[in-house]
């Protein structure tokens, strides 16, 4: 079974998708480990819980796990559950049956951004100017930075994570008995989104000036890719790491980091324009293919072999806020500003 | 989806002078509206409020060769994180440090976008002690920059001063920020319609601030002191050479010129043309039109330091045709 957007069955139906209304707005959307089920972080302070199997039935919404908004979520590298941010403070720990255990509470302060690592179990949250790590029952803090976090994440084999700052990036060596000085990367200006690259090798940032920061982890060097009309704060990697997707234009972006990469010459532009910018990228998590969600509400699929890109949702005035793939890469958790949460079903 | 911008009113003024209580006063009367309250990590008092978000006041330097671009990092942050909740509300009501510096606030809100598609700066409000602002006025710049972004001026504790003192207190005010709306209180108390919903940086209610613009500016002092000056003409002012002229005084004198403001009439074109400035940053638009027979005529106006009031009189008059 493979997604084969040649088929014209892409042109003339949307895919089949599980919709539902939860009138509130969706700041997040994740996979559990074992991909049977599917959450959604609400602004009501409740995670919604669906089976990944949009035929199957659909319990009743939970009352609220967070005090406020939920404002991060990522599948529990560590179960089949989940694990959620909230502007309360707290960091949860759900079941899949939605049964939620508390691993850290930082009152009066948010806790905006999530990063899981599969392989060691760990989750690192952004709290305030300072980033945390929970690894089997054990918190550790990372920081103070500079600055409020704005993004993290974990490097591929977990030993360490990247914090984004006003100034740049710090990286912090996790694994060790004892806080090891961080390395820091520098670049003028406020970075508000990070993305690792699969293969370990590189950082991107988004910025607060329309542009996006790459360095390169082996010699320290860096690179600035101008041009975007607004703030990049969706980044995504290929998990080949040969393409990294950015927000923020009107078609599917990749900068090539395979070869000498980017440095001098265009990005790729592929696939249909949509209607407004795209708000939120989420590259296949095993095949060359990419979702985008637009400001509009359009839902894109794309494919960077073939250049084509197909509709998966018109547009209907509400932003795409939040985008994730199965593990198994046939299904998509889609959410919007509306709290309209689809789960779309990509086998045909 | 379009959605109605959410009014920001920023409370300023210096340790001590009531911001707090005004606060208070503002969530404790009946109005039936709902506001998020953002205060600062070293707020003193309890806030009585369901939705409070501490704010670090994190100043951030715009990356984009503008020396004075600062913005405020956490407050871009805060309205984004706001946006997420399903609780709506009818306002925000941000308090900054008594030490604050209004600019990176205004500012962000004129720079980004998010910010901008989603709030809108309604007003500035700054509480002065009306017993320790003289004294406060020496001790730095923070008082008097804080009295010079003012839309509006909360002269506090007026019983702890005399008749005398307090006139002296307002005459103060008045050299820095001419064009305030200043109102006389005890213990922070006014009615919430002098503070709330003013729309003092909507460019469609420029106008409503005309009867301010009646002085004629001429100075003859040379203190280095913050002050407010205006400037009329009866003459069309030429598009192209004002807006040359404004581009090149803004970058060069930004930092200076804490508030600008201007309602232009432009030669051949049937409306008027608003201005607002903060620091480099600027917003224009066309206003209302030009009835038949009225008399065309233009007005600016310019708060900042160390203002020199001839050169601008004829940087100004090289505009007009």
């Amino acid at each position: 079974m493979k997604l084969d957007l040649a088929n014209p069955a892409w042109r003339q139906t949307l895919p089949p998708a599980r919709s539902i209304a939860a009138d509130a707005p969706a700041a997040a959307s994740a996979f559990s480990r074992d991909g049977a089920t599917v959450a959604f972080a609400l602004g009501d302070g409740s995670v919604r819980l669906l089976p990944a199997d949009i035929a199957a039935a659909a319990p009743d919404a939970a009352p609220p796990l967070h005090g406020g908004a939920v404002l991060a979520l990522v599948g529990d590298p560590a179960g089949d559950g989940f694990i959620s941010g909230g502007d309360d403070g707290r960091l949860l720990r759900i079941g899949a049956d939605g049964t939620a255990t508390e691993l850290a509470n930082h009152k009066g302060k948010w806790v905006e951004h999530l990063a899981a690592h599969r392989s060691t179990g760990a989750v690192a949250a952004a709290v305030g100017k300072t980033a945390i790590v929970v690894k089997a029952g054990e918190v550790r803090e990372f920081g103070p930075h500079p600055s409020t976090v704005a993004d993290l994440d974990f490097s591929k084999d977990g030993s360490r994570i990247a914090c984004a700052h006003y100034g740049g990036v710090t990286v912090w060596s996790i694994g060790q008995p004892v806080t090891l000085p961080p390395r820091r990367f520098a670049w003028r200006g406020s970075h508000v989104a990070l993305r690792w690259s699969t293969d370990g090798k590189f950082i991107a940032t988004g910025t607060q000036e329309n542009d996006i920061h790459v360095w390169r982890m082996a010699q320290a060097t860096d690179m600035r890719m101008q041009g975007y009309p607004a703030k990049v704060k969706s980044l995504s990697w290929t998990a080949d790491a040969r393409f990294l997707y950015t927000s923020a234009q009107p078609v599917f972006t990749a900068w090539s980091f395979s070869g000498k990469g980017p440095e001098g010459k265009p990005p790729f532009q592929f696939g249909e324009e949509g209607a407004g910018l795209l708000a939120v990228v989420a590259a296949h998590p095993a095949a060359e293919f990419v979702a985008g969600g637009y400001d509009s509400g359009e839902l894109q699929l794309g494919d960077i072999k073939t250049r084509r890109s197909v509709a998966l949702k018109m547009a209907d005035g509400s932003a795409i806020t939040c985008l994730a793939w199965s593990p198994d890469g046939f299904r998509l958790a889609v959410g919007n500003e509306r709290g309209d949460l689809l789960v779309i079903d990509l086998r045909r | 989806m379009a959605q109605a911008q959410v009014p920001v009113t920023v409370l300023t003024g210096y340790l001590g002078a009531g911001k707090t209580t005004l606060l208070n006063r503002i969530l404790s009367e009946q109005h039936g509206k709902k506001y998020a309250v953002i205060v600062n990590e070293f707020g003193e008092l309890g806030i009585d409020n369901d939705l409070v978000v501490n704010a670090d006041e994190e100043v951030f330097e715009m990356n984009n060769g503008c020396i004075c671009c600062t913005v405020r990092g956490d407050l871009i942050r805060i309205i984004e994180g706001l946006m997420k909740r399903k609780d709506k509300f009818d306002g925000i009501l941000l308090e900054t440090t008594g030490l604050a510096d209004p600019g990176p606030v205004a500012q962000t809100f004129f720079t980004d976008d998010e910010v901008k598609a989603r709030t809108r700066l309604d007003a500035i409000v700054t509480v002065v002690d009306a017993k320790h602002f003289l004294g406060q006025l020496e001790q730095g710049d923070e008082a008097e920059e804080q009295v010079a972004f003012a839309d509006v001026i909360l002269l506090n504790k007026t019983d702890l001063v005399s008749a005398d003192e307090l006139a002296k207190v307002e005459d103060r005010i008045r050299a820095i920020n001419r064009y305030a709306r200043i109102f006389k209180t005890e213990k922070s108390q006014i009615g919430l319609d002098a503070i709330l919903d003013k729309g003092a940086f909507d460019l469609k209610r420029i106008l409503e601030f005309e009867p301010d613009f009646l002085h004629h500016g001429h100075d003859h002092d040379h203190e280095e002191a913050v002050k407010s000056l205006s400037f009329s003409a009866d003459r069309p002012v030429d598009p192209d050479k004002f807006q040359k002229w404004m581009g090149a005084l803004l970058q060069l004198r930004g930092p200076d010129i804490f508030r600008s403001k201007g309602i232009l009439a432009i030669d051949g074109a049937p409306r008027r043309y608003v201005y607002q400035g903060v620091h480099m940053m600027m917003d224009s638009d066309w206003g209302s039109p030009w009835k038949d027979g009225e008399k065309r005529s233009s007005k600016l106006v310019f708060i900042g330091r160390n203002l020199d009031g001839e050169n601008l009189q004829r940087g100004f008059e090289d505009c007009l045709k």
